[in-house]
């Protein structure tokens, strides 16, 4: 990595209010921001820094705080180096900044939180469904939906007894599992 | 298919029609759509329609063990698994600070290059076939079925190997295996004078192909083209050497670029890219014999396995481009989130809507399978 540029980079994130720089390794930068002053750091990056490259857009639910975590990774193909913007934006009501117009390929990762987290980012191109076409539940990739539940309040168990299976079935086996007894459910924090 | 999702869109009175391409249709890869908006048959506008695919892996991964999960990993990318296993494996060693064993890294590279050429010749085939040149097509299929092979062979599974383990992989290389590889790589090799004769300098394809979906590198920078559609345009960037991962910091190969930024550019990069695969797989062959040692380091019980609080970032180079995984442990015995990166989420997606403005209607195909779009991985 270019030192001379990587040192003028240290300097200017120190200028930005609020922001945490940590390096992970001679590749890697985490960096911690406020909700309010990501874009400014994005527009930086990208226009100042030469991190023209946003590899994803990555969100994660920290339901007990309340919390979305949304993880910016861009990169410079010139420094050679990734940096991951982290910043926390309230669980509501869950709207935040589209960066769409510093990065084109925002669009997709946006439109793909939007279905999957229900995060609303203004100023992004396509709120609408892409992957979920014909899913009216709640954003399923949220902590507190529970996809086995989900299953049980919308599908019918069926039995299932072909003949080949009686044998096992009567030796104690089996292939369906009670709904009781499922392994991974909810019930894993009582 | 479903028709209830496809309201008709208002248009004012004009000669433009709408044709739904896909989710069945030979020209489209996978199970996806277009929408494609025509005027006579110049495409006005294409709206990617995805989600045919969906099988949820990053909400699965989150309800199941970190071992269980190697199961599920190599099924996001169908023609090219092993980065799948490998990256996951990558960001699990990451979060516990385990140090893989030489000659594992040497022999997830073996993988990871058999993996790129087998996909490879999976999408010249497709490729060739819709042009119309389908003897590419047998020859692509039968060739790669030369590699399923050598992965059964290794690995016991011809397409999903679920080889890697966090620390390593599973098992050695047989007796006699490396003269095998050695003699499938000449047999490539010797093959490639036929596969130009017969596809790449083929008039009909160049006439095809030329200067259809042709992208300039700014436009590409912009919209996150990554991998051989990057260095079609002719940016030489490859993460195997400017983000290195594994040994490719050790191993000598060239990245070939192309300047023109269309179908036909695209299709030469992967060309000249098997062949560095194949030298790369040579220096693989000849350093193994050399590195004694553990093939993987132990790990806790896996089924009581708690990785360490933290977060992850692992990139490396697939076939189709840049992948990356962002892991998130919060100490439990499952992974509490995983996000894919595939690197088709922009070329099926906002490249290949670019692209195909203002392309005629057979061509979509074109552009299509010259992006090498992997709908499995924009689903997920």
């Amino acid at each position: 990595m270019n030192t001379e540029l990587s040192h003028w980079l240290d300097h200017l994130l120190e200028e930005l209010h609020g922001v945490a720089i940590s390096r992970t390794d001679s590749r890697r930068v985490r960096v911690d921001v406020a909700a309010d002053a990501l874009p400014a750091l994005l527009e930086l990056l990208e226009g100042h820094a030469s991190y023209i490259h946003l590899s994803a857009i990555s969100c994660v639910d920290w339901i007990e705080a309340g919390e979305f975590e949304l993880v910016y990774h861009v990169w410079s193909y010139e420094l050679k180096s990734l940096v991951s913007a982290h910043t926390r934006i309230p669980r509501e009501p869950g709207l935040y900044l589209s960066v769409y117009d510093i990065y084109r390929p925002a669009a997709f990762f946006e439109r793909d939180i939007h279905e999957m987290y229900g995060i609303y980012f203004s100023g992004s191109p396509h709120m609408t469904k892409f992957i979920l076409t014909e899913w009216d539940g709640p954003p399923p990739m949220r902590k507190d939906f529970d996809s086995e539940a989900w299953v049980n309040a919308h599908f019918d168990w069926q039995d299932y007894h072909p003949d080949w299976l009686r044998d096992i079935e009567a030796q104690g086996g089996g292939i369906a599992v009670h709904p009781d007894e499922q392994r991974f459910s909810r019930k894993q924090n009582p | 298919m479903r028709p209830e999702n496809y309201e008709a869109q208002q248009h004012p009175p004009s000669h433009e029609y709408e044709l739904n391409f896909g989710p069945n249709h030979p020209g489209i890869e996978g199970n996806y759509a277009l929408k494609v908006r025509l005027h006579g048959d110049r495409v006005v506008e294409a709206t990617a329609d995805g989600g045919y695919l969906h099988r949820g892996f990053e909400k699965l991964m989150e309800q199941r063990l970190w071992i269980q999960n190697i199961a599920l990993v190599p099924r996001i990318c169908v023609p090219d698994p092993a980065p799948m296993e490998v990256a996951y494996s990558m960001a699990v060693e990451a979060l516990c600070g385990l140090e893989v064993p030489e000659r594992a890294q040497w022999l997830r590279v073996l993988q990871l290059e058999l993996s790129r050429i087998a996909a490879h010749l999976f999408i010249f085939g497709g490729h060739g076939a819709t042009t119309g040149l389908y003897s590419n097509m047998y020859w692509g299929i039968a060739d790669r079925d030369l590699l399923l092979d050598l992965f059964e062979e290794l690995t016991g599974g011809r397409v999903y190997s679920i080889y890697n383990l966090p620390g390593g992989v599973r098992r050695d290389i047989p007796d006699g295996f490396l003269g095998r590889v050695s003699h499938t790589l000449d047999y490539l090799e010797s093959r490639l004078p036929d596969y130009d004769n017969l596809f790449f300098t083929n008039p009909v394809f160049i006439t095809r192909a030329k200067g259809i979906g042709a992208m300039t590198v700014e436009q590409a920078l912009e919209w996150g083209v990554t991998g051989p559609n990057l260095r079609a345009t002719g940016l030489a960037f490859d993460v195997r050497r400017d983000d290195p991962y594994l040994i490719y910091d050790q191993l000598k190969f060239e990245i070939p670029t192309e300047q023109a930024g269309d179908a036909w550019a695209r299709t030469l990069v992967r060309r000249q890219e098997l062949l560095q695969s194949i030298y790369i797989l040579r220096q693989v062959v000849e350093r193994l014999p050399t590195l004694p040692g553990p093939i993987r380091v132990p790990i806790p019980n896996p089924l009581a396995w708690n990785v360490p609080a933290g977060e992850v970032y692992v990139r490396l180079e697939s076939s189709k481009g840049e992948l990356a995984w962002y892991v998130v442990s919060t100490g439990g015995p499952k992974p509490y989130r995983v996000h894919v990166r595939g690197p088709s989420s922009m070329h099926a997606v906002q490249v290949l809507e670019h692209l195909a403005k203002g392309a005629r209607i057979e061509d979509i195909a074109q552009i299509m399978f010259s992006l090498d779009a992997c709908p499995p991985e924009v689903d997920r």
